[in-house]
């Protein structure tokens, strides 16, 4: 089916434009201009409307078992509508279709727990999904390191991981600090060594940088560095930059890690330095992990940091789990505006938004649900475009919180161009999704329609037309027909001779073997929902 | 479930009772728990706590190694402490757990506990003196471990008792390490409650009724709705054994059930299905592992090997030339 819509402003960095102009799109994908006289099957005045590639969201927490724990943990959010932290599946994929965004990543599954999680993303109905493969605290792992095994083994081994658990990339989180928890160390730095293996979380970082860069994966190492939330923390994160910069690396949530001493409570915005440091390193990429004010659950794999936060629960109830690798913990959290330390959260997050000024390197996330839930994207975008609403804000903010940050004296408005590429166009490049992110010939037809008006966030939060695959999936804000999507995933290439060493480990310390944990998408009844996303040769 | 929705139905499962004797300590207080594999690999204190942790897990021994030294770290010694009522199976004292037998009834085990607890936090307590010195010797291990696990089974362990542990959890992890592991209740329990868990935001005892789920642990116990004659149709699923449904009442009932089942009134429609994992491919909680896994098989299907889930399929799809219901 042929269909154009015609008459909108189209906004499509990737292929330079930015203008008045129509977008054709047949079975599935968007296509030039046909000759003259083919007539579109379909056609969709969108005169005075915003046109943009469907949104992707590289960090959402969206499915896997740790998600799930929270949904298990906190049977009261379900009786609040407007409580998003962990909704159901199918409430997933409706809220995010609803915003125009057709792709999301859920950047934090272990390999031994992968099989729920795509089990989980395949209930989201609308949106792409992928998963990272979490590597880092494996026993089998840090024996290969201690080991001094060589950088080809260690690939071997990332690869064979990806490969079983249908990952799209490599998150590590905080290497080594799961590992050490188990043997009580209660901090972990950069360069703190895990007990038993003598390994500091440098090491396991650069090998599995190395290792991400060695497989040909398209998406740099993921990384969520120590230090999570720790006043003075952002030492941790300058030294992180300056240990993984000379190469391709994703830092995660920034924010978290924005933090100095200074101030009367002693714990203040360092944003601008890392801002500094972040713009100095080319090869470094982030995205920032935004507070937003109110109820949400943080989730993450990170066990220790969630081990130390849970007297900072509410409501008063947390899980720890000391999972196979990471493992996670779950620790519900209200956000207050008027409290100083979530003011200077949230300032300092939208510093880092403002003051990296490359839309490439800087991508849109909360770190859904720890620092909000994504529905809060359309006011958090609203107060990127808008410096009067950001002084709104401020207004309600504690006015201390405000002489920690530099937020209130940065005038900086995104404009409609650079939304557009940190939120389609640098995601698809930092994925390796060269059909997605633009609109040009060829892309896939993930399109999102949105209507400007004086509200920004009402107009982020119900795209007047959102397409998928080419497919009408939302009108006026509100679904259509239910479509289900895709899962990417990478295959690298490694060498086979890893899964026997890796079975024999199994057998040995768990008494299986390793290939259990594997993801069979037939079994999952989901064959023909898996793509492959090409690595570089 | 997605029938359930569709009928406006209610989710139960046989196993519910003990599932959700542990989820609702989870969701009221949190806990600290940890996953067969990691006690198997790294715990060299264990605490087998309460009875029935055999009957409910029959390879306990053999698949945490408990006769063994931690799996990842070989030089470390495991001590087990096995904190029983009544006998103690010989085996376990042979494999070379210390016994620790509180008194002959269940009842007496969450007391006792409590004095464990107490002990371990060093505050003063009064006890029987003929249990006070194990009881503190037990504690001076549990303080002593380097990674700690706790081991109980909520099918055999009252609310209160799987509270004080996963308390005592809490106050060793002020100094050392210590997890729970909870015993998975049988026929996919965890499974299902994790499914519900995705589609619903709820565990097990969901109704649908409302056109929205619901979670009511009471209202939504199949059992007491068929007694009672709220309910007027089961749908009764048994597939990993032959197991007779636990109501009393006879129900208009369709049975997807494994060979051999017996049943009180016979079912109306009987349907047999294949065991997942062993006459079908599928997905289900193993407890051993941790996680949900794919259970591939290679033998040829039969009829007689159909999974639930197609029959559901299949009577979903016929459900269409269902008028619908009045309102």
């Amino acid at each position: 089916m042929l269909t154009r819509l015609t008459g909108g402003r189209v906004v499509d960095p990737a292929n330079d434009r930015d203008g008045p102009g129509d977008v054709w799109f047949e079975d599935g994908v968007v296509i030039a201009p046909p000759q003259p006289d083919r007539q579109p099957d379909v056609a969709y005045d969108v005169t005075g409307a915003i046109v943009l590639a469907g949104g992707i969201d590289i960090h959402s927490h969206i499915a896997g078992t740790n998600v799930n724990t929270a949904r298990l943990l906190l049977p009261e959010l379900r009786s609040d509508p407007d409580a998003t932290a962990v909704p159901a599946s199918a409430e997933i994929g409706r809220l995010y279709i609803q915003m125009g965004f057709t792709t999301v990543v859920e950047p934090a599954i272990s390999p031994h727990v992968a099989v729920q999680a795509h089990l989980e993303l395949a209930s989201i109905p609308f949106i792409d999904t992928a998963i990272l493969t979490v590597l880092g605290n494996e026993d089998y792992l840090l024996e290969l390191l201690r080991g001094g095994e060589s950088k080809t083994a260690i690939a071997d081994y990332a690869g064979r991981m990806l490969v079983g658990s249908h990952g799209l990339g490599v998150k590590a989180i905080n290497p080594g600090g799961a590992a050490a928890f188990k043997e009580n160390v209660r901090t972990f730095g950069l360069d703190d060594v895990v007990p038993r293996y003598g390994l500091s979380s440098r090491a396991i970082m650069r090998a599995l940088q190395q290792a991400v860069i060695a497989l040909g994966v398209p998406h740099p190492l993921h990384i969520h560095c120590n230090n999570l939330g720790v006043p003075g923390n952002v030492e941790t994160a300058l030294a992180t930059i300056d240990a993984l910069g000379d190469l391709p690396v994703h830092l995660a949530h920034l924010q978290f890690y924005g933090y100095g001493k200074d101030g009367p409570l002693g714990f203040s915005s360092a944003a601008p330095l890392l801002a500094e440091a972040v713009k100095a390193h080319r090869q470094v990429t982030v995205d920032i992990g935004q507070v937003m004010f109110g109820q949400t659950v943080t989730i993450s794999s990170d066990v220790l940091r969630q081990f130390n936060a849970r007297g900072q629960a509410h409501p008063r109830k947390s899980v720890i789990m000391d999972g196979d690798g990471n493992g996670g913990g779950i620790v519900p959290y209200r956000y207050r505006r008027t409290n100083f330390f979530n003011a200077v959260q949230w300032a300092a997050g939208l510093e880092l938004f403002l003051l990296i000024d490359d839309p490439w390197r800087v991508f849109f996330t909360t770190d859904h649900p720890n620092g909000a839930p994504f529905t809060t994207y359309p006011d958090l975008l609203a107060l990127l475009l808008s410096r009067d609403l950001r002084a709104q804000w401020i207004g309600t903010v504690p006015a201390e919180a405000m002489t920690v940050t530099t937020l209130p004296s940065i005038a900086r408005e995104y404009s409609w161009p650079e939304i557009a590429i940190m939120t389609r166009a640098a995601p698809a490049q930092l994925l390796g999704l060269a059909d997605r992110g633009h609109l040009g010939p060829g892309a896939r037809a993930d399109i999102a329609v949105y209507r400007p008006g004086a509200d920004l966030a009402a107009m982020f939060r119900h795209a007047v037309l959102v397409f998928k695959d080419g497919r009408l999936a939302v009108r006026d804000g509100a679904p259509v027909e239910t479509l289900f999507g895709r899962t990417l995933s990478v295959r690298p290439g490694f060498d086979a001779a890893i899964d026997a060493r890796l079975s024999g480990w199994h057998e040995r310390v768990f008494g299986t073997s390793a290939g259990v944990f594997d993801v069979v998408p037939e079994v999952l009844g989901a064959a023909g929902r898996f793509e492959t996303v090409p690595c570089r040769q | 479930m997605e029938l359930a929705r569709r009928v406006g139905g209610v989710i139960d499962h046989m196993h519910a009772d003990a599932a959700l004797r542990d989820l609702d300590l989870m969701r009221r207080a949190g806990w600290v728990v940890t996953t067969p594999a990691q006690a198997r690999a790294r715990a060299d204190v264990l605490l087998l706590a309460g009875p029935g942790l055999d009957a409910a897990w029959p390879r306990l021994w053999d698949e945490l190694q408990l006769d063994r030294a931690p799996s990842v770290f070989p030089e470390t010694a495991r001590r087990v402490v096995r904190l029983c009522v009544g006998r103690v199976a010989a085996s376990s004292a042979d494999a070379g757990a210390s016994v620790l037998t509180i008194g002959e009834d269940a009842a007496e085990l969450q007391p006792a506990l409590g004095v464990l607890r107490a002990l371990v936090a060093g505050r003063p307590v009064r006890s029987d003196a003929a249990l006070l010195q194990p009881l503190r010797e037990c504690a001076s291990l549990l303080s002593s471990a380097r990674f700690g696990v706790i081991v109980w089974s909520a099918e055999w362990l009252d609310a209160l008792s799987i509270e004080m542990l996963c308390g005592l959890i809490d106050d060793l992890n002020a100094k050392t390490r210590f997890a729970g592991l909870p015993v998975a209740p049988g026929g996919n329990a965890m499974g299902v409650a994790q499914v519900g868990g995705w589609m619903t935001g709820f565990p097990l005892r969901i109704g649908f009724a409302r056109n929205r789920p619901e979670h009511d642990p009471w209202r939504f116990d199949a059992a007491r709705m068929i007694d009672s004659g709220e309910a007027d149709l089961a749908v009764w699923i048994s597939a990993f054994a032959p197991q007779t449904p636990p109501w009393r009442r006879a129900v208009p009932t369709v049975a997807l059930v494994a060979s051999g089942t017996k049943f009180r009134s016979p079912p109306e429609v009987e349907i047999g299905v294949g065991r997942p994992g062993v006459d079908h491919a599928s997905v289900t909680f193993d407890f051993a592992l941790g996680a949900l896994v794919c259970k591939q098989v290679t033998t040829e299907q039969s009829p007689a090997s159909r999974s639930v889930a197609e029959i559901l399929h299949r009577i979903g799809g016929a459900l269409h030339d269902v008028p619908p219901r009045p309102c």
